[in-house]
């Protein structure tokens, strides 16, 4: 479904991401997990067509996205649906607005039937009948179930979630890692998500990758990472450093 | 477009800890880098704004247009730069009449021809230069710290997400209004600068406001040396700011740079384009 | 109606806040005064970040003004065969009026806005509560430099602009109309006074004085991270503007006459 494959990235002289490759199978859940700095949310961006490597090639769905044009892009880009870290949302949108986003820009469906799904997107985030409101007057727990719902709307067969329990109290991360295991379930997606709470991620992911400075130092699955000999994912996954 | 981003590489931020680190470059590479960084920023950043203006042009002339937001974006322009250009063309206006009285004083003593010669140099000279450098300071960094701001926030890389594309669809509406709003403000600018003239040169030096109001000297080559000019700035400002808005990367500090760099460049792009313009105004239209 | 008197209303208090905080910024400096205490490396530095910074705009702004002045005149130096007045009529405007106040909004664009993006962003990222906690005063370390830089860099920038905007249209005099440098020189030597020359340069001073007051102030009370910086940085700039031009209006009658009372009574 996804494949990365020898990319590189340069950031003036210095190489960000150094010959990353993996495979994500149809309906996998990925978790990108590393120290901050290491380039996951390029690897991310890389992934959406929104950065474009300096080497190597990058598969969505059966097609090499890192020659296309900005126009060829869009319809991958349809197939993604991304939840930024630092939420994103419109300020200059109300919420309906923000979430009613991606379908107009598809142009597929009349007002009304946006107006609907949107009403229902509200519903199954918990957040019923909000669309009035503007983003500024939202808690950090509701503009993250407000970005999940403008990245699900579409019903993206890929979701890709950068960090969706920053900055939140333990309760709210908890109520978004339930929520992200719903829609995984309800739809057969493929997905990728980076964060730091290795315990929610463990709940919602198979498979696991963890960055380095820029280079895959693990890829494999869940049984694979609590086994690994490697010492410095064995210190990440149990949260140890060298100095004790 | 001279160096904005250049220093940015070397982390001049606050006064926090760096500089104190001795930078000798010890090698030629080291060297031809130092000089080439700056020289490659200035065209790269020249290179976009093309790049940009072409897109916007295209996109003006291409597919459905926000149109509320054009009336939106008018009315933000209009209402932001009001006051503040009424204020400094009317300064503008008093101290160009009152420096230009006292050497007529010395002169000749004549003070009938005073707002005859004055009314030319205003509409080809002064109003749209002094009116779009204030533009691009009000409005062109307003510009520039919102689609920043966006920027920073990851909104911009939401839009691109989505299928639109940020020139298209945060550019453009500025562009159109851009280019409206400032001939229009211009118009105004010329206005309020002729009329604080006329009245401090009636205040200073007693010349009568009949005397004053005089177009005779108005040739149709400074009108439409004027108002190319100021066409050429409305559409100069929202792709410069525009652009240095999109560049911008980082948290608020990259907002911060996004905005000095709307102001300095377009301010820069705004006194080019009127060395351009005038010249081959003189050129086509030398002296009746 | 209400909402008009509303609204004329609440933007005379926000007008007046700002005032009083630049009053009051102004009284915080005036107090550091005495004794005068500088950060020597810090005002060194600033010096340098502020020339550094300036200098190429400043350089190209002033090619091309002078280069426009000359464009401008022409029809006007041709049409009464005027010749022998252009340098004059340059170097007139140039110094007394168009060279500090298209410098003083260069260098507002550039160092001004430059200044209060990096002292909001400094205010924003928790930089300044921290110097705080070092017990290091804030204004004395990071904003006295500043301001003696600014000011000291608008004036010698400015003597530089006016150099260089001459040479602009002493060339295009040349390519233009067919002014010999000589004519051009000579003219402008022989009927400008020092006097010009000098309500240009002290006027430079005072708009670098406003700027570094301006974006100081609208730099430290910067709120609300990424957004509340730029509009900062706008608002600086707006008022730096504002605060040239009516200096500009307010200065030169006072320098003028101070002048004139100067050589009434000495010379």
């Amino acid at each position: 479904m996804i494949r990365v494959a020898h990319v590189t990235k340069y950031r003036g002289r210095q190489a960000v991401l150094k010959d990353v490759s993996f495979e994500i199978p149809a309906g996998a859940s990925l978790a990108l997990i590393g120290p901050g700095g290491c380039g996951k949310t390029l690897l991310t961006k890389i992934i959406g067509g929104l950065v474009r490597p300096d080497q190597g090639e990058v598969w969505v769905d059966g097609q090499e996205i890192t020659r296309l044009s900005e126009i060829e892009l869009t319809r991958v880009r349809f197939k993604i649906g991304m939840l930024f870290q630092n939420y994103a949302l419109f300020d200059f949108m109300d919420v309906g607005d923000n979430i009613a986003f991606p379908l107009r820009q598809e142009g597929k469906l009349d007002e009304e039937e946006i107006a609907s799904q949107v009403e229902a997107i509200l519903k199954e985030v918990d957040l019923p009948g909000i669309e009035r409101l503007q983003v500024n007057e939202l808690s950090g727990g509701m503009k993250r179930r407000v970005t999940f719902a403008r990245a699900v709307i579409r019903r993206p067969p890929i979701l890709v979630y950068d960090d969706p329990t920053a900055g939140l109290d333990p309760v709210t991360s908890s109520k978004i890692f339930i929520l992200l295991d719903r829609l995984q379930r309800q739809g057969a997606t493929t997905s990728i998500t980076i964060s730091h709470d290795l315990v929610g991620l463990r709940s919602i992911c198979t498979k696991w990758a963890m960055l380095v400075a820029g280079e895959v130092v693990f890829f494999g699955t869940s049984e694979e990472i609590e086994r690994s000999p490697t010492k410095v994912v064995r210190q990440f996954w149990m949260g140890e450093s060298d100095e004790v | 477009m001279t160096g904005v981003g250049a220093d940015r590489s070397s982390g001049s931020t606050g006064s926090t800890g760096e500089g104190e680190r001795a930078d000798r470059p010890s090698r030629i590479a080291d060297i031809l880098a130092s000089v080439g960084a700056p020289v490659f920023y200035v065209l790269s950043t020249v290179g976009d704004v093309f790049k940009t203006f072409g897109l916007a042009v295209y996109y003006t002339f291409r597919g459905k247009k926000r149109w509320d937001e054009v009336i939106n974006q008018c009315y933000q322009i209009g209402n932001r730069s009001l006051v503040f250009i009424t204020v400094v063309m009317a300064f503008l206006g008093m101290i160009l009449i009152f420096q230009s009285g006292l050497q007529v004083k010395r002169i000749t003593g004549d003070f009938s021809q005073m707002g005859a010669v004055y009314l030319p140099l205003l509409i080809r000279q002064f109003s749209p230069i002094i009116g779009a450098l204030m533009i691009a300071t009000r409005v062109g960094t307003g510009i520039a710290a919102e689609i920043g701001s966006m920027v920073v926030t990851e909104q911009v890389d939401a839009l691109r997400m989505n299928a639109t594309q940020p020139v298209k669809y945060l550019i453009v509406p500025r562009f159109i209004a851009g280019i409206f709003m400032t001939l229009v403000l211009v118009v105004y600018s010329t206005l309020v600068s002729f009329l604080a003239g006329m009245l401090t040169a009636h205040v200073y030096f007693e010349v009568p406001y009949d005397t004053f109001w005089d177009i005779s000297l108005v040739r149709w080559a400074d009108l439409l040396i004027g108002v190319t000019k100021t066409l050429c700035f409305g559409m100069a400002i929202p792709v410069v700011s525009g652009q240095a808005g999109l560049a911008a990367f980082g948290g608020s500090e990259g907002v911060g740079w996004a905005t000095t760099a709307a102001v300095v460049n377009s301010s820069l792009a705004v006194i080019m384009l009127d060395f351009v313009v005038g010249g081959v105004g003189f050129m086509v239209f030398p002296t009746n | 109606m209400n909402g008009v008197l509303h609204r004329v209303g609440s933007s005379i208090l926000s007008l007046s806040r700002e005032v009083g905080g630049l009053a009051v910024l102004l009284g915080q400096i005036t107090v550091r005064l005495f004794p005068p205490h500088l950060d020597g490396k810090e005002t060194w530095r600033s010096f340098y970040k502020v020339g550094v910074k300036s200098t190429p705009i400043v350089v190209t702004t002033a090619l091309l003004t002078g280069a426009i002045m000359a464009v401008q005149s022409s029809a006007f130096i041709e049409e009464w065969g005027a010749y022998g007045l252009l340098g004059w009529g340059a170097g007139f405007s140039i110094m007394r009026e168009v060279g500090p106040i298209l410098i003083g909004l260069m260098f507002s664009g550039r160092v001004g806005a430059n200044n209060t993006a990096e002292l909001g962003t400094m205010k924003v990222t928790e930089q300044i509560d921290a110097l705080r906690t070092l017990a290091i005063d804030p204004i004395s370390y990071l904003i006295m430099p500043r301001f003696v830089a600014m000011i000291v860099m608008l004036v010698l920038l400015t003597v530089i602009g006016d150099l260089f905007a001459l040479v602009g249209a002493m060339i295009f005099a040349d390519l233009m109309i067919d002014v010999s440098p000589q004519v051009f020189w000579h003219s402008l030597l022989e009927m400008t006074y020092l006097i010009d020359f000098l309500v240009g340069v002290i006027k430079a001073g005072f708009f670098g004085f406003a700027i570094a007051l301006v974006s100081c102030h609208y730099g430290l009370k910067v709120t609300g991270g990424a957004v509340g910086v730029g509009r900062a940085v706008n608002n600086c700039v707006v008022a730096s503007a504002i605060g040239i031009f009516f200096l500009d209006y307010l200065l030169t009658p006072l320098i003028d006459s101070a002048w004139a009372a100067l050589f009434i009574r000495y010379g």
